[in-house]
């Protein structure tokens, strides 16, 4: 009996030590966030990014149908007319103030969905943390200048 | 036509409708929507979209028709959802879509667009379309206010329809042919018809948008007040749209017994004075000489203490009340109320006011002057229109008149001093010399008694003066001319007479008032004399007794009636002694008139001799939109807020009440209501003041004035209502209307004629930046032998000098202006006709170029 129980437990402990042994030589799934950067699944929606045309021009062209998607009413943009001679986006039309609220932003998306130029993105920045609560209203230049472009254009 | 109404059959629905109507307006009497284009309710059909096409069941089986030309008739059988039609429908949007751009995100129609819903409801779902659109001009101005996508257009003629049938002036037309058909002005004219802005609110498409608006605004996001125009006298309806308070855009909203539902352009498009960076946000008072931003109770004490010093020095009727007629009748009638209760004077008027001999009962309606698209005929077969100019002064007045013209054939008598607009209509023309009215009134009272036949004592005696001589030396009237215009007068069934401020102002404003009475008498149409003010509330102003004679609801200071109501109301004792006018006031100033309260006006600008007067004075103290010439030499400027920022009820021209909510508001400004700041002055003078709200003050003015009894602000509604002339108007009886010489034009003289134009340099115009190349420039005008006479051309530099005054501006030559006349409208930029007149009824002018 006594010697059954101790092959017993040896064993138990030797397949113990084996699952030791054998992650023992494997690299850690820990990350060292904020040393180390974190992956992110591709169709991660982080902070969000206003896109530009490979000449420089916006992508945007303020028809505030973000706006008008947005469930949380995050989103306020004012259009206005470009300068024939310098504009500022293609055709007649771009957003003169494009601010989005992150403190009502629920991260869902839908503004994405409703652009009909894929001006406004959702990115894979996640770290916004602030000091100042005016600081959670993101302005066109911030959300034209983001800080880590990495965006993938999500195909439907 | 019999009155019998017509049986058919809509979609298996039996409908009884009035013979002539069309099939698409059936239709929607018994909510079977037919899709529409081209088809509007207030243009004639010319079925070109060919959207609306149902299947009319005949002897030879069912066919296909256009609902929107197609009148119904007895027994008629139609169908609007069989496959033919479905088919027909889908094969239809597809082909308007051929080569509709899809830039719907950064179009001002989408989401209030015909052709999107409709292409919702009834379009095929899929495109089958891989060709590449045709492309024509975007971004193309049509005129300063109106953008044109041509691309966007899908050929419904609406705007050419609207422009030709309302405006009579066919500024917009279609060229070449097939898919390349494309809408276009004729080359260098930009549309410039006075409302045809009118054209955006009615294209179907995005085609035409409005410059002012363009971009600020999307249909779903903004707040819809309906509201009234503040700019003209007809109390056009509006509806306001606002976002994160701004003014986003101004449309049209239908009111069959004003608007039908056009609007002029400057109430469209000229509203940019309510979000300007001008406005003023903060009370300021005058210390140590200079205007500084004050707190409230500062600045309320400061014109407490004013008035109080000024009426212990010199006595209560040396404190004077200025209101005016752009404002509410709560804020006028505050006004008064202060003047007569608080400071105990009679010394309270606005500009057009006491000056002017109006009638209490304003112009009789302008229903009976409309011809809607499907509605009665206008009333009147002659519309005489004295010193009055509908298309400077009251547009949609003029759009009415215009298509009673054309289409009813009512005939116009003009006696203007200048050639007006709608004296291209036939009929008669009288170009009198200004200052003469009484005289040509006279003399067409004459000439009216002789056509009819009649004798008539007191007339032939009351107008012997008017002799055809002096109808030629002093009137500058041709007298066949003016037998001509009596003849037409007398031979109407139905003539309507309306005056205006220029024909009745200053001395013998009380004779043509006398003239016009007599004339319409012999005319047997005394009723339909009326009197077109040409402010917003010039009307309400009235009624409210900003008058110096007159106490709320046109009572003569001497009513006993009135006087105990007031009383009762008010309590205390109402000052008798008659006050001064406007001009009176103004004139005493810094003599025998030491403070005034001045509300929503601005006399420093008007004349430069009232702007030295008002720097004399010992106290002034200014409500205001903006910081004014009459602004900066008050001690106490008071921030006001627009028509559009607070409730307020306006009187039309035609005595309808009409409420105008507050649709928009600026968090960040101090400024408040007028009746307001008139509530805490009184507080502060030690008189405490029932009203909570406008809608108070309004409660208060339906007991004070019998005629508004009841119409409170419920009672008002989105239409308002008209009050009844009869309660005030006076009986008809001859009155003396007589006149002296006025001396003739010396070696080189000119007539002035001066009044007032819709595009002026006031601060209300001036801040619309689209609009600014469309303001009157600084210029004088004259007849082209005058101008050749005084050595000048077109858009020379000249100096303009009466007695009283010089003005520097440029020349303009046009045959529309008199030969021996000089045209110089009010507030011109930079250049107040003030300085050349010194309230006298008729002033002449020396041209010397520069």
């Amino acid at each position: 009996m006594a010697l059954n129980d101790l092959v017993k437990n040896a064993l138990e402990i030797g397949k113990a030590m084996g699952v030791t042994l054998k992650y023992l030589t494997q690299t850690p799934v820990t990350v060292e966030y904020p040393n180390e950067p974190v992956s992110l699944y591709p169709r991660f929606r982080g902070r969000h990014e206003l896109r530009r045309y490979e000449n420089g021009m916006e992508r945007c062209i303020g028809c505030m149908l973000c706006e008008a998607a947005c469930p949380t009413g995050a989103i306020y943009v004012d259009a206005a007319e470009n300068d024939p001679a310098n504009p500022t986006s293609p055709g007649e039309r771009y957003a003169k103030v494009y601010e989005i609220n992150l403190l009502r932003c629920v991260f869902c998306g839908d503004c994405e969905e409703a652009c009909p130029t894929e001006a406004i993105v959702l990115g894979h920045e996640f770290a916004m943390a602030n000091y100042d609560r005016h600081d959670f209203i993101l302005n066109k230049q911030t959300l034209l200048n983001p800080g880590m472009p990495n965006v993938v254009i999500r195909p439907d | 036509m019999s009155d019998e109404l017509v049986t058919l059959t809509i979609d298996d629905k039996e409908v009884q409708v009035a013979p002539g109507t069309l099939i698409v307006d059936a239709a929607a009497a018994v909510n079977v929507e037919i899709p529409i284009f081209c088809s509007h309710p207030k243009l004639d059909p010319v079925a070109c979209c060919r959207m609306c096409l149902v299947e009319v069941e005949g002897p030879r089986g069912p066919m296909l028709q256009t609902a929107c030309s197609v009148p119904v008739r007895e027994g008629m059988v139609v169908h609007t959802d069989t496959e033919q039609v479905q088919a027909t429908q889908e094969a239809n949007l597809a082909f308007i879509l051929l080569n509709h751009p899809l830039d719907c995100p950064i179009c001002d129609k989408g989401g209030e667009c015909p052709l999107q819903d409709q292409t919702m409801r009834f379009g095929p779902g899929i495109s089958q379309l891989v060709e590449p659109k045709r492309h024509k001009q975007k971004d193309y101005h049509i005129s300063d206010t109106i953008v044109l996508d041509q691309e966007r257009c899908i050929i419904c003629w609406r705007c050419i329809r609207y422009l030709e049938e309302w405006e009579d002036k066919p500024q917009l037309a279609l060229f070449k042919r097939g898919g390349a058909t494309l809408i276009d002005i004729q080359p260098g004219q930009p549309v410039d018809a006075k409302t045809g802005g009118n054209i955006i609110d009615i294209c179907p498409v995005g085609a035409l948008t409005s410059k002012v608006a363009r971009f600020g605004f999307r249909p779903w996001q903004v707040e819809r007040t309906p509201s009234i125009d503040p700019h003209f006298s007809t109390g056009d309806n509006i509806r306001i749209d606002t976002r994160t308070y701004a003014i986003r855009r101004i449309v049209g909203r239908e009111n069959m017994g004003v608007n039908d539902q056009w609007i002029a352009d400057k109430t469209r498009f000229a509203w940019a004075w309510v979000n300007s960076d001008e406005r003023l946000t903060t009370p300021l008072v005058r210390k140590d000489g200079e205007l500084q931003p004050a707190t409230w109770s500062e600045a309320l004490q400061a014109v407490t203490d004013g008035l109080k010093r000024v009426k212990e020095r010199q006595g209560a009727d040396a404190v004077g009340g200025i209101g005016s007629a752009k404002l509410s009748n709560e804020a006028n009638y505050l006004l008064q109320r202060f003047m007569r209760q608080i400071v105990g004077t009679n010394n309270v008027d606005h500009r057009d006011g006491g000056d002017v001999a109006a009638l209490s009962t304003g112009i009789p309606s302008l229903a009976a002057v409309m011809q809607p698209q499907y509605g009665p005929p206008p009333q009147y077969d002659v519309i005489m229109l004295v010193g009055v100019d509908p298309s400077e002064e009251a547009p949609i007045l003029d759009l009415h008149i215009k298509r009673a013209v054309r289409r009813s054939g009512t005939t116009l008598v003009i006696a203007h001093p200048r050639h007006i607009e709608l004296t291209r209509y036939p009929g008669s023309y009288l170009g009198y010399r200004p200052g003469s009215e009484a005289t040509l009134l006279n003399g067409l009272a004459r000439m009216a008694l002789a056509v009819k036949g009649e004798e008539n004592q007191t007339v032939s005696q009351l107008t012997d003066d008017a002799t055809d001589e002096r109808l030629l030396n002093l009137c500058g009237v041709d007298p066949e001319a003016v037998e001509g215009a009596a003849r037409l007068l007398v031979e109407a069934k139905n003539p309507l007479i309306l005056y205006g401020p220029m024909a009745a102002q200053g001395a013998t404003g009380e004779q043509v008032r006398n003239g016009l009475t007599n004339l319409a008498m012999v005319l047997d149409c005394y009723e339909n004399l009326g009197y077109l003010g040409l402010n917003a509330n010039s009307q309400g102003c009235r009624d409210v007794g900003v008058l110096p004679d007159a106490l709320p609801g046109h009572a003569p200071l001497d009513d006993e009636a009135a006087r105990t109501l007031l009383a009762e109301l008010w309590g205390g004792e109402l000052p008798t002694a008659p006050g001064k006018t406007y001009r009176q006031m103004l004139d005493a100033a810094g003599d025998d008139i030491g403070a005034l309260l001045v509300m929503g006006a601005d006399p420093a600008g008007e004349r430069p001799e009232w702007a030295a007067n008002l720097a004399q004075l010992d106290f002034l103290a200014v409500q205001e939109l903006f910081l004014t010439d009459t602004a900066r030499l008050a001690d106490v400027v008071l921030p006001a807020v627009s028509w559009a920022e607070g409730d307020g009820t306006f009187t039309n021209c035609e005595r309808r009440i009409q409420r105008a909510p507050k649709a928009v508001s600026n968090p960040a400004s101090k400024a408040a209501q007028d009746w307001m700041i008139l509530d805490h002055i009184a507080a502060h003078m030690g008189m405490q003041w029932p009203y909570a709200s406008a809608q108070g003050v309004l409660e208060e003015i339906t007991t004070a004035i019998p005629a508004y009894a009841g119409l409170d602000w419920t009672a008002l509604g989105d239409q308002g209502v008209q009050w009844n002339a009869e309660t005030v108007r006076p009986r008809p009886a001859y009155r003396r209307c007589r006149q002296d010489d006025l001396p003739a034009a010396g070696e080189g003289e000119l007539a002035l004629v001066t009044g007032t134009v819709a595009y002026d340099g006031g601060t209300l115009f001036r801040l619309t930046q689209a609009m600014r190349d469309m303001i009157h420039a600084a210029a004088v005008t004259l007849n082209p032998d005058d101008a050749a006479q005084a050595g000048v051309k077109d858009n020379d530099a000249v100096l303009v000098r009466s007695a009283h005054g010089e003005l520097r501006l440029r020349a303009a030559v046009s045959e529309e202006i008199e030969p021996g006349t000089a045209w110089i409208p009010e507030s011109l930029p930079g250049a107040p006709v003030g300085a050349l007149l010194n309230g006298r009824e008729q002033e002449f002018v020396t041209i010397t170029p520069q």
